[in-house]
């Protein structure tokens, strides 16, 4: 019985709650018919844009790519053992050769963030989705590890993480039996919104000069919608028509 | 007619009488029970700060609501905005210590392990979630200024410069 008044405190007013329930907005629609909006903040992902990435092939050299991998590394706490076969790969260097004229270019390779994300469509629990805003994520609390989304990905973006970590970073939250993929550094995108860049794009661009340019394919206005009018990108794998995020110039 | 209630009246005294020492004896039992030698745990609020984000009542019973509602939200939805944020819970309750010492969910001091070991509550949280606060060098990760690593004249923009003059205040 000594701790009957401390449990009392412990409940939350009812008054309080009936009064935040009350604070609906209504309108009226026609005689008898009410809209409800319950409040909502205004932050978080909105389906009004898609984001994506211009990736410009012509203006990346080896070092490059390997600073991208290097940065999204550092930003998210992932590294490779060059021993390993099984470390989590969140970007890779990709080489295309011409082998007649040996001429060579080097491509950071991520998850494409698809329209039509085939691993959101095989996921067996829901954890691998698309936000409204087009970035395609795994909800690690609900990931139970199968790795199908891992088969499905045509792109080979998603790793699966095979041992126990620690000293993860606040940014990126990753473990054991869970599968992880580049998250268009989706903490920088829900801080700074249209003026982000994501790591791999800071560790690349020189001033004017953008290497790999973030910004919203929705909007006809933007730096990446107005370069990809008028120089045009590819869609890797452009004929499953997943309609990937990210674009590349110069393949 | 009186009689009858004096009578009544004498019954319930009686009865009274009896049960104030059956009272008395349980209270004694339980002092004398093992229960006295479990530490209740005590976890020490943060020395910098005022006060959590609710009531330590509120707090006590719902802190779990509170996350585990968060967590959707943030990772579905991006509102990162809230005031409920494992992040925020450990930079405040496990900040990095200025020794070398690193107090992680493992070890019985921890500000979340004391009570779910005395309560036996198994958590996940922190197989993924970072258990203690980082320090300014590693908080400041997204900051190349701060990193010291080559941007090589990335743009600066209104926000990151925003953010630097606020941290640096």
């Amino acid at each position: 019985m000594k701790n009957a008044p401390d449990r009392q405190a412990a409940q939350p007013s009812r008054r309080g709650f009936l009064k935040g329930a009350a604070a609906v907005a209504t309108t009226l629609v026609a005689p008898g018919i009410f809209l409800y909006q319950t409040g909502h903040a205004a932050s978080g992902a909105s389906d009004q844009v898609r984001w994506g990435l211009l990736i410009d092939s012509n203006a990346l050299t080896e070092a490059d790519v390997d600073a991208c991998v290097t940065a999204c590394q550092r930003e998210h706490g992932w590294s490779v053992d060059s021993d390993s076969t099984t470390d989590a790969q969140w970007v890779r260097k990709v080489r295309l050769e011409d082998r007649e004229s040996g001429h060579r270019i080097f491509l950071p390779m991520m998850c494409q963030h698809c329209e039509s994300p085939p691993c959101v469509d095989v996921c067996p629990t829901g954890a691998s989705f698309k936000r409204a805003d087009g970035i395609v994520l795994v909800n690690k609390h609900i990931c139970i590890g199968c790795r199908y989304c891992m088969m499905a990905c045509p792109y080979k973006a998603r790793s699966f993480i095979h041992e126990d970590l620690k000293d993860q970073l606040a940014v990126a939250p990753r473990g054991k039996g869970t599968v992880e993929s580049c998250t268009l550094c989706v903490h920088r995108i829900d801080r700074d919104g249209t003026d982000a860049v994501p790591a791999c794009a800071e560790a690349v661009n020189r001033g004017d000069r953008k290497a790999i340019l973030f910004g919203d394919l929705n909007d006809a206005n933007s730096e990446i919608s107005r370069r990809l009018r008028e120089l045009g990108g590819t869609r890797l794998r452009a004929d499953m028509g997943l309609n990937p995020g990210v674009r590349y110039q110069g393949l | 007619m009186r009689v009858l209630t004096y009578l009544l009246r004498f019954t319930l005294l009686l009865s009274l009488m009896s049960l104030a020492p059956t009272g008395m004896l349980r209270a004694a039992d339980v002092a004398s029970s093992g229960f006295g030698e479990i530490a209740i745990p005590n976890p020490q609020k943060p020395a910098n700060a005022e006060q959590c984000v609710e009531p330590v009542e509120v707090m006590r019973r719902d802190h779990m609501k509170f996350l585990d509602h968060q967590r959707d939200a943030t990772v579905v939805n991006g509102e990162r905005d809230s005031k409920y944020s494992l992040v925020g819970c450990i930079d405040c309750h496990n900040p990095a210590q200025p020794s070398a010492e690193v107090i992680r969910y493992e070890d019985p001091r921890h500000f979340c392990a004391e009570c779910h070991a005395y309560a036996s509550v198994k958590i996940d949280c922190f197989e993924c979630h970072a258990d203690r606060g980082l320090e300014k060098q590693q908080q400041s990760r997204l900051d190349p200024a701060v990193n010291g690593w080559d941007t090589r004249g990335s743009a600066l923009t209104a926000s990151t410069l925003r953010r630097r003059l606020e941290s640096s205040q």
